[in-house]
C-alpha cells in the first residue's frame, strides 16, 4: 500500500538531487536541468497532498501543478534563450566563468 | 464665549467684540500690506500706517468712553483656539479699565510718533521698512494689553521684543546699532525665561491661562504660598527684562542707537512699560505673595537709584533720557511694591506723555544740530523756541513740579511709600532730587549758554541723510512740532484725571476688590516736601551748570571714586561682558560644548563609519560573484531555518 510518506520521500530525494545538480553543475544547461528536477519534485509533492487530502478543495493541488508546469515551460524557454544569448556574447556557458557581479 | 463682570455700579461695557479685534487688526493689516506690496512706495506706506493707527486710536477712544460709561466693568470675549490633550489654549480679548487706559496710551503716543516720523525719517532709504516695523510693534503692543490669557499675552510679549530688536537695529549697517539690537534681545530673553517658567508653573499647578481665573486662584489661596511666590517672581523676571529693571537694565541705554521716534515710542512710553503692565495685570498675585511684592519694591528702588545716578554723568542727551526712563520705571515697580496698583498705572500713564515728549524733543534738537552730544549744543533756547518750551514743560513734569502731570503721579507714589514702607520712601525721595538735578543739567547744557556748533555734516558718509546746516540750527517743521505741542498738553493735563481719585477707581475695577488696599488720602505734607525736593534739585542744577557757582570738574575731582564708578556704569557692563560673556560662556560653556561635539557627537558618527568599514573588509570575501555559491547559501539558510522551526515545534 502506497502511503503519503512514500510520495513525500521520493519528492524530498528528487528535490535534493535537483538542488545538488543546480549548485554543482558548471554548465548552465545542467543547472537548468537541476532546477527542472526541483520543480517537478514540488509538483509531485503537491499532487500527493492533493490525492491524500480529504478537504473540500482537493482539486487545488492539481490546479497548482497545472500552473507550475506551464510556468516551468515558459521559464525553460526564457532560460535557454538566455543561455544562447550569453554564449553568443561570452563564448561560454560555464557558470563559474560568469562572475560579473563581483565588482 | 463672552463673560461680563459688572462694576460696582452694575454696568458692563457694551462695546462689540469686533471693535476690539479691529484695534489689533488695523495696524497688522498695514504691516502686511507694506511688507508685501508697498516696499517700493514708501510714501504710501507711511500714510497707510498712519491711517491704520489713527483708526486704532479712534476705536480705542470709543472703547475707553464705553468702559468709562460702565464705570470700569469688565468684558471678556474668549474663543477656543486649540486643544492638545489636557492643554486648552484660548484666543480672546479682555476689556476693563486697565486695558482701556493702556489702549489709549499706546495708540495715542503711537499716532503722534508716527506723524512725527514723517519729518524725522524723511529721506531715509529704509522709510517704508520703518513704517512696517512700527506697525508690527503697534499690533503687538495692542495685542499685549488686550489679551485675556497669559499664553496669548506671552506671544504678543515676544512679538513686541522682536519688533524692538528690529527697530533698534534699524540702521543695521552701523555696527553699534547691530550690537545694541543683539544686546537688547539677549538681555530681555534672560527675563523672558522667568516669564516662561511662570507660565508653565501656573499651567501645571493651576491648570489655566485665563487672567481672571489666575486672579481667583491667587486670592483663594489654594495654590500654596511657595507656588504663588515663585509664580510672582517668574512674572517679575519677565518684567525686569522688558522694563529694564536693575540688574537687566543695561540694554535700554544702548537701545538708543535706534531712530529717536522709536526710542520715544518703544523705549520710553509703551514697550518698556509692558513689564509694569504685566505686574499690574497680575496684581492679586503680588497681594497673595508678600515676599514677591517685597522683591518687586526693592528691585524697583534699586532701579530708581541706578537710573537716576547714571543719568547724572551722561553727555549724550538721549542717554540721559534713557537712564531717566529706567529710573521712572523703577518708580512704577516701587509703587507696585507698596500696594500702589492704581498709582503705578497712573505714573505709567503720565510718564508716557512727558517722556515721549522729551524724546521727540531730543530728536528735534538732533535734527537741527546733527548730534546728541550735549557738550556741542547750548543756546538753542532762542533758536528753537517751540522745542525749548515743550522740552522744558516735559522736564518740569518729570521733575514733579505742581501742577503738571508728573507731580500728581510721583507725589502719590511717595505717599504710598510713606504709608507702607518708610525705607522705600527715603530712597524714592532722594532719587527725586537727583531726577530734577539731571534733567535740568540737560536743559542748561542744551538750551542755555553759547551754541557750540553741533556736529559737522560728513558729506562723504553715504548713510547720512542730514539736510540742515548744523552751524545754523533752526526750528523743525510742523510735522515734528505739532506732535510735540499735543504731547505737551498731555504732559500738563494728564495728571488731572486723578482728581477725586477718578482714575484710581476706574483702573481698580479691573482687579478683584479683595486684592486692593485703600489708597491713602492726599497729604499736603508729602506734596510740599516732594515739591521742595524738586525745586532744590532744579536750584542745584542752576547753580552748577548755569551760573557755575560750583565747578562740576571740581565736584568730579573731590568725588573721584564715585564719579569713576558712575562713568563705568557701576561696572555692570564689564561684569556681564567679561565675567559672563567671555569667561563663563566663551571660555567655559563653549569649550565644554566644543569638547562634547568633538568627542561625543563626532565620535559617534565616525565610530559608526569605522564599524561599517571594518566589518565590510571581512564580509567582502563572501561576495565572490559565483551564483551557485549564493544559491548554496540560500539553501543552507533554508535548511537552518527549517531545523530551528523543527526544534521549536516538535511534531
Amino acid at each position: 500500500m502506497l502511503t503519503l510518506e512514500h510520495f513525500l520521500t521520493v519528492g524530498v530525494l528528487l528535490f535534493c538531487l535537483g538542488l545538488v545538480i543546480a549548485l554543482s553543475k558548471r554548465n548552465a544547461i545542467g543547472v537548468l536541468m537541476g532546477i527542472e528536477l526541483m520543480l517537478n519534485s514540488v509538483n509531485l509533492t503537491l499532487i500527493a497532498f492533493s490525492r491524500f487530502s480529504t478537504g473540500p478543495a482537493e482539486i487545488a493541488g492539481h490546479a497548482f501543478v497545472a500552473f507550475v508546469i506551464t510556468v516551468a515551460a515558459a521559464e525553460a524557454a526564457v532560460a535557454l534563450a538566455l543561455a544562447v544569448a550569453v554564449y553568443r556574447s561570452r563564448q561560454t556557458v560555464e557558470v563559474d566563468q560568469l562572475d560579473l557581479l563581483r565588482s | 464665549m463672552t463673560e461680563l463682570f459688572a462694576a460696582a455700579s452694575g454696568e458692563v461695557p457694551g462695546i462689540s467684540e469686533a471693535v476690539l479685534w479691529a484695534i489689533i487688526v488695523a495696524p497688522l493689516a498695514a504691516f502686511t500690506a507694506i511688507t508685501l506690496y508697498l516696499r517700493k512706495l514708501p510714501k504710501v506706506a507711511g500714510y497707510l500706517s498712519i491711517a491704520a493707527i489713527a483708526g486704532s486710536f479712534v476705536l480705542s477712544l470709543i472703547t475707553l468712553v464705553d468702559v468709562l460709561g460702565a464705570n470700569g466693568g469688565i468684558a471678556i470675549h474668549t474663543h477656543e483656539w486649540f486643544q492638545a490633550g489636557p492643554l486648552e489654549v484660548a484666543l480672546g480679548v479682555r476689556i476693563d479699565g486697565l486695558t482701556a487706559v493702556m489702549l489709549v496710551v499706546v495708540s495715542s503716543v503711537s499716532l503722534l510718533v508716527q506723524v512725527y516720523s514723517q519729518g524725522y525719517m524723511e529721506g531715509d532709504p529704509g522709510y517704508g521698512r520703518y513704517y512696517a516695523y512700527m506697525s508690527l510693534f503697534i499690533t503687538a503692543m495692542l495685542g499685549l494689553v488686550l489679551a485675556d490669557n497669559l499664553f496669548m499675552l506671552f506671544i504678543f510679549w515676544e512679538l513686541v521684543g522682536l519688533s524692538s530688536y528690529l527697530l533698534i537695529g534699524f540702521w543695521f549697517h552701523k555696527p553699534s546699532a547691530a550690537a545694541a539690537a543683539k544686546k537688547a534681545f539677549i538681555v530681555t530673553r534672560i527675563g523672558d525665561l522667568g516669564l516662561l517658567a511662570a507660565i508653565l508653573l501656573i499651567w501645571t499647578r493651576g491648570g489655566t491661562f485665563a487672567i481672571d481665573q489666575i486672579h481667583d486662584l491667587a486670592l483663594a489661596g489654594t495654590l500654596g504660598g511657595t507656588t504663588i511666590t515663585l509664580f510672582g517672581l517668574g512674572l517679575f523676571a519677565g518684567a525686569v527684562g522688558k522694563s529694564a529693571q536693575f540688574p537687566l537694565h543695561v540694554w535700554l541705554p544702548d537701545a538708543m542707537e535706534g531712530p529717536t521716534p522709536v526710542s520715544a515710542l518703544i523705549h520710553a512710553a509703551t514697550m518698556v512699560a509692558a513689564g509694569v503692565y504685566l505686574m499690574a495685570r497680575f496684581f492679586p498675585v503680588l497681594e497673595a505673595a508678600p515676599d514677591a511684592r517685597e522683591v518687586v519694591g526693592w528691585i524697583g528702588a534699586a532701579t530708581v537709584v541706578v537710573g537716576a545716578s547714571l543719568a547724572l554723568v551722561q553727555t549724550d542727551l538721549k542717554r540721559v533720557l534713557a537712564y531717566s526712563t529706567i529710573s521712572q520705571l523703577g518708580y512704577m515697580m516701587l509703587a507696585l511694591g507698596v500696594f500702589g496698583y492704581a498709582v503705578a498705572i497712573f505714573h505709567l500713564f503720565t510718564h508716557a506723555f512727558f517722556k515721549a515728549l522729551l524724546f521727540l524733543g531730543s530728536g528735534s534738537v538732533n535734527h537741527a544740530t546733527n548730534t546728541f552730544d550735549m557738550r556741542r549744543m547750548g543756546g538753542l533756547r532762542t533758536l528753537m523756541p517751540i522745542t525749548f518750551w515743550t522740552f522744558l514743560i516735559g522736564t518740569l513734569s518729570l521733575a514733579g513740579v505742581f501742577p503738571l502731570a508728573g507731580f500728581w503721579s510721583k507725589d502719590e507714589i511717595l505717599l504710598e511709600a510713606w504709608v507702607n514702607n518708610k525705607g522705600l520712601y527715603t530712597v524714592a525721595a532722594i532719587a527725586s532730587f537727583v531726577t530734577a538735578l539731571y534733567m535740568f543739567r540737560a536743559i542748561f547744557m542744551t538750551f542755555f549758554g553759547e551754541y557750540k556748533g553741533g556736529e559737522a555734516v560728513d558729506h562723504e558718509d553715504e548713510d547720512s541723510h542730514f539736510h540742515g546746516d548744523p552751524a545754523h540750527p533752526h526750528e523743525s517743521s510742523w510735522v515734528m512740532t505739532v506732535p510735540l505741542l499735543i504731547l505737551t498738553a498731555g504732559a500738563i493735563a494728564a495728571g488731572w484725571w486723578a482728581w477725586g481719585k477718578e482714575f484710581h477707581h476706574f483702573v481698580e475695577a479691573a482687579v478683584p476688590a479683595e486684592a486692593l488696599h485703600k489708597a491713602p488720602d492726599f497729604s499736603y505734607w508729602i506734596a510740599i516736601t516732594s515739591s521742595l525736593i524738586a525745586v532744590a534739585g532744579i536750584g542745584t542744577a542752576w547753580a552748577i551748570y548755569h551760573r557755575g557757582l560750583v565747578s562740576s570738574t571740581e565736584i568730579r575731582r573731590i568725588a573721584f571714586p564715585l564719579a569713576a564708578l558712575l562713568e563705568r556704569k557701576f561696572f555692570l557692563d564689564d561684569l556681564y561682558e567679561r565675567a559672563f560673556a567671555v569667561q563663563a560662556f566663551q571660555r567655559g560653556w563653549n569649550r565644554l560644548v566644543e569638547q562634547f561635539d568633538t568627542f561625543a557627537v563626532d565620535g559617534t558618527v565616525n565610530g559608526v563609519g569605522w564599524v561599517g568599514q571594518q566589518s565590510s573588509r571581512v564580509l567582502r570575501h563572501a561576495q565572490t560573484g559565483q551564483v551557485q555559491l549564493y544559491g548554496a547559501g540560500i539553501a543552507a539558510g533554508v535548511f537552518i531555518v527549517a531545523i530551528i522551526v523543527f526544534i521549536a515545534n516538535p511534531l
